[in-house]
Protein backbone atom coordinates (compact mmCIF):
# COMPACT_ATOMS: atom_id res chain seq x y z
CA UNK A 1 0.00 0.00 0.00
CA UNK A 2 1.20 3.52 -0.78
CA UNK A 3 2.93 5.51 1.88
CA UNK A 4 4.41 8.97 1.43
CA UNK A 5 7.68 9.96 3.08
CA UNK A 6 9.04 13.47 3.05
CA UNK A 7 12.60 13.78 4.35
CA UNK A 8 14.52 16.99 5.06
CA UNK A 9 12.69 18.79 2.34
CA UNK A 10 13.62 22.41 1.76
CA UNK A 11 12.52 24.48 -1.16
CA UNK A 12 14.00 27.78 -2.20
CA UNK A 13 12.72 29.77 -5.16
CA UNK A 14 15.52 31.39 -7.16
CA UNK A 15 18.17 29.52 -5.24
CA UNK A 16 21.61 31.16 -5.35
CA UNK A 17 20.20 34.48 -6.50
CA UNK A 18 20.17 37.60 -4.31
CA UNK A 19 16.38 37.54 -4.02
CA UNK A 20 16.10 33.86 -3.17
CA UNK A 21 13.08 32.90 -1.11
CA UNK A 22 12.82 29.83 1.09
CA UNK A 23 9.20 28.72 1.14
CA UNK A 24 9.61 25.32 2.78
CA UNK A 25 12.17 24.65 5.49
CA UNK A 26 13.28 21.19 6.56
CA UNK A 27 9.98 19.35 6.29
CA UNK A 28 9.81 15.80 7.61
CA UNK A 29 6.48 14.03 7.28
CA UNK A 30 5.01 10.61 6.82
CA UNK A 31 1.55 9.96 5.46
CA UNK A 32 0.57 6.40 6.18
CA UNK A 33 -1.17 4.30 3.61
CA UNK A 34 -4.93 4.52 3.64
CA UNK A 35 -4.95 7.49 6.00
CA UNK A 36 -6.72 10.79 5.58
CA UNK A 37 -4.33 13.66 6.24
CA UNK A 38 -4.88 17.39 6.30
CA UNK A 39 -2.36 20.19 6.06
CA UNK A 40 -3.47 23.51 7.52
CA UNK A 41 -1.74 26.84 7.75
CA UNK A 42 -2.24 30.48 6.92
CA UNK A 43 -1.60 31.59 3.38
CA UNK A 44 2.07 31.78 2.53
CA UNK A 45 3.04 28.73 4.56
CA UNK A 46 3.83 26.76 1.41
CA UNK A 47 1.18 24.11 1.88
CA UNK A 48 0.03 24.25 -1.73
CA UNK A 49 3.61 24.15 -2.96
CA UNK A 50 4.21 21.07 -0.85
CA UNK A 51 1.15 19.38 -2.31
CA UNK A 52 2.11 20.24 -5.88
CA UNK A 53 5.51 18.69 -5.19
CA UNK A 54 3.83 15.49 -4.11
CA UNK A 55 1.93 15.57 -7.40
CA UNK A 56 5.23 15.98 -9.24
CA UNK A 57 4.39 19.39 -10.67
CA UNK A 58 7.39 20.89 -8.85
CA UNK A 59 10.78 19.54 -7.87
CA UNK A 60 12.07 20.44 -4.39
CA UNK A 61 15.47 22.12 -4.31
CA UNK A 62 16.70 19.95 -1.40
CA UNK A 63 15.63 16.79 0.34
CA UNK A 64 13.46 14.01 -0.91
CA UNK A 65 9.91 12.97 -1.30
CA UNK A 66 9.09 9.31 -1.74
CA UNK A 67 6.05 7.24 -2.49
CA UNK A 68 6.60 3.63 -1.39
CA UNK A 69 10.34 4.27 -1.14
CA UNK A 70 10.49 5.50 -4.72
CA UNK A 71 11.54 9.08 -5.26
CA UNK A 72 8.70 11.17 -6.69
CA UNK A 73 9.71 12.56 -10.03
CA UNK A 74 7.29 14.14 -12.47
CA UNK A 75 3.59 13.54 -12.64
CA UNK A 76 2.12 10.08 -12.52
CA UNK A 77 -1.41 8.73 -12.53
CA UNK A 78 -0.68 7.07 -9.18
CA UNK A 79 -0.82 10.53 -7.59
CA UNK A 80 -4.10 12.15 -8.55
CA UNK A 81 -4.86 15.75 -7.75
CA UNK A 82 -7.96 17.87 -7.23
CA UNK A 83 -7.26 21.56 -7.66
CA UNK A 84 -8.53 24.66 -5.98
CA UNK A 85 -9.54 26.11 -9.34
CA UNK A 86 -12.15 24.61 -11.58
CA UNK A 87 -10.23 22.05 -13.62
CA UNK A 88 -13.17 20.36 -15.34
CA UNK A 89 -12.59 20.41 -19.09
CA UNK A 90 -15.39 22.63 -20.44
CA UNK A 91 -15.22 21.07 -23.91
CA UNK A 92 -16.13 17.61 -22.63
CA UNK A 93 -19.46 16.46 -21.25
CA UNK A 94 -19.64 15.29 -17.64
CA UNK A 95 -19.28 11.66 -18.72
CA UNK A 96 -16.31 12.35 -20.98
CA UNK A 97 -14.59 14.25 -18.19
CA UNK A 98 -15.08 11.29 -15.85
CA UNK A 99 -13.61 8.77 -18.28
CA UNK A 100 -10.75 11.04 -19.39
CA UNK A 101 -7.98 9.15 -17.56
CA UNK A 102 -8.97 5.66 -18.69
CA UNK A 103 -9.41 6.98 -22.24
CA UNK A 104 -5.80 8.21 -22.20
CA UNK A 105 -4.75 4.65 -21.66
CA UNK A 106 -6.91 3.33 -24.46
CA UNK A 107 -9.93 2.03 -22.55
CA UNK A 108 -12.52 0.52 -24.89
CA UNK A 109 -15.86 2.26 -25.43
CA UNK A 110 -17.56 -0.34 -23.25
CA UNK A 111 -15.05 0.11 -20.42
CA UNK A 112 -15.46 3.87 -20.63
CA UNK A 113 -19.22 3.61 -20.35
CA UNK A 114 -18.90 1.33 -17.35
CA UNK A 115 -16.55 3.76 -15.60
CA UNK A 116 -18.73 6.74 -16.49
CA UNK A 117 -21.81 5.02 -15.07
CA UNK A 118 -20.04 3.96 -11.90
CA UNK A 119 -18.46 7.29 -11.04
CA UNK A 120 -21.22 9.67 -12.08
CA UNK A 121 -23.38 7.62 -9.73
CA UNK A 122 -20.76 7.61 -6.96
CA UNK A 123 -20.31 11.39 -6.92
CA UNK A 124 -24.04 12.07 -7.21
CA UNK A 125 -24.21 13.20 -10.82
CA UNK A 126 -26.43 10.50 -12.24
CA UNK A 127 -28.64 12.00 -14.93
CA UNK A 128 -26.10 14.71 -15.75
CA UNK A 129 -23.84 12.52 -17.90
CA UNK A 130 -24.44 14.38 -21.14
CA UNK A 131 -24.43 17.90 -19.73
CA UNK A 132 -21.75 20.44 -20.49
CA UNK A 133 -19.83 21.71 -17.45
CA UNK A 134 -21.15 25.24 -18.09
CA UNK A 135 -24.61 23.93 -17.24
CA UNK A 136 -23.52 22.83 -13.76
CA UNK A 137 -23.13 24.71 -10.49
CA UNK A 138 -19.74 25.18 -8.84
CA UNK A 139 -20.41 22.34 -6.40
CA UNK A 140 -21.42 19.97 -9.18
CA UNK A 141 -18.33 20.81 -11.19
CA UNK A 142 -16.24 19.96 -8.13
CA UNK A 143 -18.03 16.62 -8.04
CA UNK A 144 -16.99 16.05 -11.64
CA UNK A 145 -13.41 16.89 -10.67
CA UNK A 146 -13.45 14.39 -7.81
CA UNK A 147 -15.19 11.71 -9.84
CA UNK A 148 -12.68 12.13 -12.63
CA UNK A 149 -9.73 11.66 -10.30
CA UNK A 150 -11.36 8.64 -8.64
CA UNK A 151 -12.23 7.09 -12.00
CA UNK A 152 -8.54 7.30 -12.85
CA UNK A 153 -7.88 5.06 -9.83
CA UNK A 154 -4.78 6.68 -8.29
CA UNK A 155 -3.11 5.34 -5.14
CA UNK A 156 -2.85 8.75 -3.55
CA UNK A 157 -5.33 11.60 -3.66
CA UNK A 158 -3.93 15.11 -3.32
CA UNK A 159 -6.52 17.81 -2.73
CA UNK A 160 -5.67 21.49 -2.79
CA UNK A 161 -8.47 23.41 -1.04
CA UNK A 162 -10.97 21.76 -3.35
CA UNK A 163 -14.01 23.22 -1.59
CA UNK A 164 -12.54 26.67 -1.01
CA UNK A 165 -14.84 28.39 -3.47
CA UNK A 166 -18.08 26.76 -2.33
CA UNK A 167 -20.75 28.13 0.00
CA UNK A 168 -20.90 26.77 3.55
CA UNK A 169 -23.81 24.36 3.06
CA UNK A 170 -22.48 22.90 -0.18
CA UNK A 171 -19.09 22.58 1.44
CA UNK A 172 -20.34 20.50 4.38
CA UNK A 173 -22.31 18.28 2.06
CA UNK A 174 -19.26 17.78 -0.15
CA UNK A 175 -17.13 16.91 2.88
CA UNK A 176 -19.53 14.17 4.00
CA UNK A 177 -19.81 12.81 0.48
CA UNK A 178 -16.03 12.82 0.10
CA UNK A 179 -15.69 10.77 3.28
CA UNK A 180 -18.30 8.31 1.97
CA UNK A 181 -16.38 7.83 -1.23
CA UNK A 182 -13.07 7.61 0.59
CA UNK A 183 -14.32 5.01 3.10
CA UNK A 184 -15.16 2.67 0.23
CA UNK A 185 -11.63 2.53 -1.16
CA UNK A 186 -9.35 3.97 1.55
CA UNK A 187 -6.88 5.71 -0.64
CA UNK A 188 -4.17 7.77 1.02
CA UNK A 189 -5.42 11.35 1.02
CA UNK A 190 -3.51 14.57 1.62
CA UNK A 191 -5.95 17.45 1.88
CA UNK A 192 -4.72 21.04 2.02
CA UNK A 193 -7.04 23.64 3.53
CA UNK A 194 -7.07 26.76 5.66
CA UNK A 195 -10.42 25.77 7.16
CA UNK A 196 -9.75 24.12 10.55
CA UNK A 197 -13.22 22.66 10.87
CA UNK A 198 -12.89 21.03 7.49
CA UNK A 199 -9.54 19.53 8.49
CA UNK A 200 -10.83 18.16 11.81
CA UNK A 201 -13.97 16.74 10.24
CA UNK A 202 -12.10 14.94 7.49
CA UNK A 203 -8.69 13.90 8.73
CA UNK A 204 -6.97 11.37 10.98
CA UNK A 205 -3.91 13.53 11.15
CA UNK A 206 -3.57 17.28 10.82
CA UNK A 207 -0.25 18.91 10.01
CA UNK A 208 -0.15 22.52 11.18
CA UNK A 209 2.32 24.63 9.29
CA UNK A 210 3.78 28.00 10.19
CA UNK A 211 4.60 30.60 7.58
CA UNK A 212 7.67 32.28 6.09
CA UNK A 213 9.41 29.95 5.76
CA UNK A 214 6.93 27.07 5.85
CA UNK A 215 7.72 24.72 8.70
CA UNK A 216 5.90 21.88 10.42
CA UNK A 217 4.66 23.50 13.60
CA UNK A 218 2.57 20.73 15.09
CA UNK A 219 0.99 17.40 14.24
CA UNK A 220 -2.46 16.73 15.65
CA UNK A 221 -3.99 13.28 15.73
CA UNK A 222 -7.76 13.34 15.47
CA UNK A 223 -9.33 10.38 17.21
CA UNK A 224 -12.95 11.16 16.43
CA UNK A 225 -14.59 7.86 15.48
CA UNK A 226 -15.50 6.98 11.92
CA UNK A 227 -17.86 7.23 10.17
CA UNK A 228 -17.92 10.92 10.96
CA UNK A 229 -21.27 12.66 11.19
CA UNK A 230 -22.20 16.31 11.01
CA UNK A 231 -23.31 16.15 14.67
CA UNK A 232 -19.67 15.62 15.66
CA UNK A 233 -18.86 19.14 14.55
CA UNK A 234 -20.55 20.35 17.74
CA UNK A 235 -19.00 17.92 20.24
CA UNK A 236 -16.60 19.12 22.95
CA UNK A 237 -13.76 17.10 21.54
CA UNK A 238 -14.16 18.65 18.13
CA UNK A 239 -14.34 22.16 19.51
CA UNK A 240 -11.35 21.62 21.79
CA UNK A 241 -9.22 20.52 18.87
CA UNK A 242 -10.41 23.49 16.90
CA UNK A 243 -9.54 25.93 19.71
CA UNK A 244 -6.10 24.38 20.18
CA UNK A 245 -5.28 24.57 16.48
CA UNK A 246 -6.74 28.03 16.14
CA UNK A 247 -4.43 29.37 18.85
CA UNK A 248 -1.47 27.84 17.07
CA UNK A 249 -2.36 29.43 13.77
CA UNK A 250 -2.76 32.84 15.27
CA UNK A 251 0.91 33.41 15.95
CA UNK B 1 -37.74 28.08 -28.34
CA UNK B 2 -40.48 30.62 -28.98
CA UNK B 3 -38.49 33.32 -27.24
CA UNK B 4 -35.48 32.46 -29.35
CA UNK B 5 -37.38 32.85 -32.63
CA UNK B 6 -38.84 36.22 -31.54
CA UNK B 7 -35.29 37.30 -30.82
CA UNK B 8 -34.19 36.15 -34.27
CA UNK B 9 -37.08 37.89 -35.97
CA UNK B 10 -36.14 41.13 -34.27
CA UNK B 11 -32.54 40.67 -35.34
CA UNK B 12 -33.46 40.02 -38.98
CA UNK B 13 -35.97 42.89 -39.13
CA UNK B 14 -33.58 45.43 -37.63
CA UNK B 15 -30.73 44.16 -39.81
CA UNK B 16 -32.85 44.56 -42.96
CA UNK B 17 -33.92 48.01 -41.82
CA UNK B 18 -30.43 49.49 -42.04
CA UNK B 19 -29.73 47.82 -45.40
CA UNK B 20 -33.00 49.04 -46.93
CA UNK B 21 -32.44 52.53 -45.54
CA UNK B 22 -29.14 52.75 -47.40
CA UNK B 23 -30.78 51.49 -50.61
CA UNK B 24 -33.67 53.96 -50.21
CA UNK B 25 -31.36 56.92 -49.70
CA UNK B 26 -29.30 55.83 -52.71
CA UNK B 27 -32.47 55.52 -54.84
CA UNK B 28 -33.58 58.97 -53.71
CA UNK B 29 -30.26 60.59 -54.50
CA UNK B 30 -29.93 58.98 -57.95
CA UNK B 31 -33.51 59.83 -58.97
CA UNK B 32 -32.97 63.53 -58.38
CA UNK B 33 -32.73 65.75 -61.45
CA UNK B 34 -29.16 66.55 -62.41
CA UNK B 35 -27.74 63.25 -61.15
CA UNK B 36 -24.87 62.02 -63.28
CA UNK B 37 -25.53 58.30 -63.90
CA UNK B 38 -21.91 57.75 -64.89
CA UNK B 39 -20.94 58.49 -61.28
CA UNK B 40 -24.03 57.28 -59.45
CA UNK B 41 -25.91 54.81 -61.65
CA UNK B 42 -29.57 54.36 -60.71
CA UNK B 43 -30.59 51.07 -59.11
CA UNK B 44 -32.36 50.01 -62.31
CA UNK B 45 -29.04 50.23 -64.21
CA UNK B 46 -27.27 48.15 -61.59
CA UNK B 47 -29.94 45.46 -61.82
CA UNK B 48 -29.75 45.52 -65.62
CA UNK B 49 -25.98 45.13 -65.44
CA UNK B 50 -26.46 42.18 -63.08
CA UNK B 51 -28.92 40.57 -65.49
CA UNK B 52 -26.75 41.14 -68.57
CA UNK B 53 -23.67 39.72 -66.91
CA UNK B 54 -25.63 36.81 -65.49
CA UNK B 55 -27.21 35.79 -68.80
CA UNK B 56 -23.99 36.22 -70.76
CA UNK B 57 -22.32 33.87 -68.29
CA UNK B 58 -19.50 36.25 -67.51
CA UNK B 59 -20.66 36.78 -63.93
CA UNK B 60 -20.79 33.09 -63.11
CA UNK B 61 -17.41 32.47 -64.72
CA UNK B 62 -15.92 35.29 -62.68
CA UNK B 63 -17.60 34.10 -59.51
CA UNK B 64 -16.37 30.55 -60.08
CA UNK B 65 -12.80 31.69 -60.68
CA UNK B 66 -12.80 33.91 -57.60
CA UNK B 67 -14.39 31.33 -55.31
CA UNK B 68 -11.83 28.78 -56.42
CA UNK B 69 -8.96 31.15 -55.56
CA UNK B 70 -10.48 32.06 -52.22
CA UNK B 71 -11.13 28.44 -51.26
CA UNK B 72 -7.69 27.24 -52.31
CA UNK B 73 -5.83 30.09 -50.60
CA UNK B 74 -7.98 29.94 -47.49
CA UNK B 75 -7.74 26.18 -47.05
CA UNK B 76 -4.00 25.98 -47.64
CA UNK B 77 -3.22 29.09 -45.58
CA UNK B 78 -5.35 28.20 -42.57
CA UNK B 79 -4.26 24.56 -42.55
CA UNK B 80 -0.61 25.58 -42.49
CA UNK B 81 -1.43 28.16 -39.81
CA UNK B 82 -3.24 25.59 -37.69
CA UNK B 83 -0.45 23.03 -37.81
CA UNK B 84 2.42 25.45 -37.41
CA UNK B 85 0.59 27.68 -34.92
CA UNK B 86 -0.21 24.74 -32.65
CA UNK B 87 3.40 23.58 -32.70
CA UNK B 88 4.81 27.07 -32.15
CA UNK B 89 2.36 27.81 -29.37
CA UNK B 90 3.02 24.56 -27.57
CA UNK B 91 6.64 23.52 -28.04
CA UNK B 92 9.08 26.02 -26.62
CA UNK B 93 11.93 25.19 -28.99
CA UNK B 94 9.75 25.50 -32.06
CA UNK B 95 8.55 28.84 -30.72
CA UNK B 96 12.12 30.06 -30.27
CA UNK B 97 12.87 28.93 -33.80
CA UNK B 98 9.95 30.59 -35.58
CA UNK B 99 8.79 33.40 -33.36
CA UNK B 100 11.31 36.07 -34.48
CA UNK B 101 10.59 35.21 -38.08
CA UNK B 102 6.84 35.53 -37.69
CA UNK B 103 7.14 38.72 -35.66
CA UNK B 104 9.37 40.25 -38.31
CA UNK B 105 7.13 39.29 -41.19
CA UNK B 106 3.78 39.96 -39.51
CA UNK B 107 3.61 43.76 -39.95
CA UNK B 108 4.21 43.50 -43.71
CA UNK B 109 0.87 43.75 -45.51
CA UNK B 110 0.42 40.68 -47.74
CA UNK B 111 -0.19 42.94 -50.74
CA UNK B 112 3.41 44.14 -50.46
CA UNK B 113 4.49 40.72 -51.70
CA UNK B 114 2.64 41.12 -54.97
CA UNK B 115 5.54 42.64 -56.96
CA UNK B 116 7.92 39.99 -55.70
CA UNK B 117 5.50 37.18 -56.41
CA UNK B 118 4.95 38.50 -59.94
CA UNK B 119 8.71 38.63 -60.50
CA UNK B 120 9.20 35.11 -59.20
CA UNK B 121 6.11 33.28 -60.36
CA UNK B 122 4.58 35.48 -63.04
CA UNK B 123 0.94 36.57 -63.13
CA UNK B 124 -0.66 33.15 -63.30
CA UNK B 125 -3.19 31.40 -61.15
CA UNK B 126 -0.49 30.13 -58.79
CA UNK B 127 0.60 33.65 -57.89
CA UNK B 128 -2.93 34.76 -57.08
CA UNK B 129 -3.59 31.76 -54.84
CA UNK B 130 -0.20 32.27 -53.22
CA UNK B 131 -1.01 35.85 -52.19
CA UNK B 132 -4.29 34.75 -50.62
CA UNK B 133 -2.53 31.85 -48.91
CA UNK B 134 0.07 34.17 -47.37
CA UNK B 135 -2.60 36.60 -46.18
CA UNK B 136 -4.72 33.85 -44.61
CA UNK B 137 -1.72 32.19 -43.01
CA UNK B 138 -0.37 35.35 -41.41
CA UNK B 139 -3.58 36.50 -39.73
CA UNK B 140 -4.59 32.99 -38.72
CA UNK B 141 -1.29 31.79 -37.28
CA UNK B 142 -1.11 34.68 -34.82
CA UNK B 143 -4.48 33.72 -33.37
CA UNK B 144 -3.65 30.03 -33.18
CA UNK B 145 -0.43 30.79 -31.30
CA UNK B 146 -2.28 33.11 -28.91
CA UNK B 147 -4.84 30.37 -28.31
CA UNK B 148 -2.21 27.78 -27.45
CA UNK B 149 -0.50 30.21 -25.11
CA UNK B 150 -3.71 30.99 -23.28
CA UNK B 151 -4.50 27.41 -22.28
CA UNK B 152 -5.17 27.60 -18.51
CA UNK B 153 -2.33 25.95 -16.61
CA UNK B 154 -4.75 24.10 -14.35
CA UNK B 155 -6.07 22.09 -17.32
CA UNK B 156 -2.55 21.01 -18.20
CA UNK B 157 -1.80 20.12 -14.58
CA UNK B 158 -5.04 18.19 -14.24
CA UNK B 159 -4.29 16.16 -17.37
CA UNK B 160 -0.69 15.43 -16.47
CA UNK B 161 -1.54 14.37 -12.91
CA UNK B 162 -3.94 11.90 -14.50
CA UNK B 163 -1.03 10.42 -16.37
CA UNK B 164 -1.23 12.23 -19.71
CA UNK B 165 2.02 12.45 -21.63
CA UNK B 166 3.13 15.83 -22.93
CA UNK B 167 1.80 14.92 -26.36
CA UNK B 168 -1.51 13.73 -24.92
CA UNK B 169 -1.88 17.04 -23.08
CA UNK B 170 -1.25 18.80 -26.38
CA UNK B 171 -3.80 16.74 -28.26
CA UNK B 172 -6.55 16.33 -25.67
CA UNK B 173 -6.26 19.59 -23.74
CA UNK B 174 -4.33 22.36 -25.48
CA UNK B 175 -5.92 22.11 -28.92
CA UNK B 176 -9.54 21.93 -27.71
CA UNK B 177 -8.92 24.66 -25.14
CA UNK B 178 -7.58 26.85 -27.93
CA UNK B 179 -10.55 26.37 -30.29
CA UNK B 180 -12.15 29.75 -29.56
CA UNK B 181 -8.97 31.48 -30.68
CA UNK B 182 -8.50 29.12 -33.60
CA UNK B 183 -12.01 29.83 -34.86
CA UNK B 184 -11.40 33.57 -34.58
CA UNK B 185 -8.25 33.03 -36.62
CA UNK B 186 -10.26 31.29 -39.33
CA UNK B 187 -12.78 34.10 -39.44
CA UNK B 188 -10.25 36.88 -39.80
CA UNK B 189 -8.50 34.73 -42.41
CA UNK B 190 -11.71 34.59 -44.41
CA UNK B 191 -11.97 38.38 -44.36
CA UNK B 192 -8.30 38.64 -45.35
CA UNK B 193 -8.91 36.20 -48.20
CA UNK B 194 -11.54 38.49 -49.75
CA UNK B 195 -9.38 41.57 -49.36
CA UNK B 196 -6.39 40.02 -51.07
CA UNK B 197 -8.48 38.25 -53.69
CA UNK B 198 -9.81 41.47 -55.13
CA UNK B 199 -6.40 43.13 -54.91
CA UNK B 200 -4.68 40.26 -56.70
CA UNK B 201 -7.33 40.22 -59.41
CA UNK B 202 -7.19 43.96 -59.90
CA UNK B 203 -3.57 43.59 -60.86
CA UNK B 204 -3.23 40.61 -63.01
CA UNK B 205 -6.24 38.55 -63.86
CA UNK B 206 -8.10 37.69 -67.05
CA UNK B 207 -11.20 36.68 -65.09
CA UNK B 208 -12.69 36.85 -61.64
CA UNK B 209 -14.68 39.45 -59.73
CA UNK B 210 -11.69 41.79 -59.39
CA UNK B 211 -11.22 41.62 -63.15
CA UNK B 212 -14.85 42.62 -63.75
CA UNK B 213 -14.33 45.55 -61.37
CA UNK B 214 -11.28 46.63 -63.33
CA UNK B 215 -13.11 46.19 -66.61
CA UNK B 216 -15.99 48.32 -65.29
CA UNK B 217 -13.61 51.10 -64.39
CA UNK B 218 -11.81 50.96 -67.72
CA UNK B 219 -15.01 51.22 -69.82
CA UNK B 220 -16.73 53.55 -67.35
CA UNK B 221 -19.40 50.96 -66.50
CA UNK B 222 -20.07 52.30 -63.02
CA UNK B 223 -23.20 50.17 -62.77
CA UNK B 224 -21.04 47.07 -63.27
CA UNK B 225 -18.60 48.24 -60.60
CA UNK B 226 -21.44 48.79 -58.15
CA UNK B 227 -22.96 45.44 -58.99
CA UNK B 228 -19.70 43.55 -58.40
CA UNK B 229 -19.13 45.32 -55.09
CA UNK B 230 -22.54 44.12 -53.96
CA UNK B 231 -21.86 40.59 -55.15
CA UNK B 232 -18.63 40.52 -53.15
CA UNK B 233 -20.43 41.85 -50.09
CA UNK B 234 -23.13 39.23 -50.45
CA UNK B 235 -20.65 36.37 -50.91
CA UNK B 236 -18.55 37.42 -47.93
CA UNK B 237 -21.70 37.77 -45.86
CA UNK B 238 -22.97 34.30 -46.77
CA UNK B 239 -19.59 32.71 -46.06
CA UNK B 240 -19.39 34.41 -42.70
CA UNK B 241 -22.86 33.16 -41.83
CA UNK B 242 -21.89 29.61 -42.74
CA UNK B 243 -18.82 30.04 -40.62
CA UNK B 244 -20.83 31.20 -37.64
CA UNK B 245 -22.96 28.08 -37.94
CA UNK B 246 -19.86 25.91 -37.81
CA UNK B 247 -18.56 27.97 -34.90
CA UNK B 248 -21.79 27.60 -32.94
CA UNK B 249 -21.61 23.86 -33.49
CA UNK B 250 -17.96 23.52 -32.45
CA UNK B 251 -18.41 25.84 -29.49
CA UNK B 252 -21.51 24.23 -27.98
CA UNK B 253 -19.54 23.78 -24.78
CA UNK B 254 -18.52 27.40 -24.44
CA UNK B 255 -20.34 29.93 -22.30
CA UNK B 256 -19.63 32.71 -24.75
CA UNK B 257 -20.79 31.05 -27.98
CA UNK B 258 -22.77 33.23 -30.33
Amino acid sequence: MPEINIENLTHTFGKGQPNELTVLDNINLTFESGSFNAIVGTSGCGKSTLLKMMAGLFTPSDGSMKLDDKVIQGTDRRRGMVFQQDAVFPWMTVAKNISYGPRLRGASAAQQREIEAKWTQAVGLKGFEDRWPRELSGGMRKRVDIGRVYANDPDVLLMDEPFGALDAQTKERMQSDLLDTWSQSRKTVVFVTHDLEEAIFLADKIVVMSARPGRVHHIETVSLPRPRTDAMRLTDEFIQIKRRLWEMLDH
Amino acid sequence: MKKMSAFNTRRVVLGCLSVSAVIAIYALVTSRAGNNPALLPPIGDIITSFWTNLTSGSLLTALGASLFRISAGFLIGTTLALVLGCLIGWYRNIEFLFDPLIEAVRPIPPLAYIPLIIIWFGIGEFSRVLIITIACFMVCVVNVIAGMKNVPAVYEDAASTMGATRFQVFRTVAVPAATPFIITGYRVALAAAWTTLVASELLAAQNGLGFLLQEGRRYFLTDQVMMIIMIIGACAFIMDRIFRRIQAHLMQWSETRE
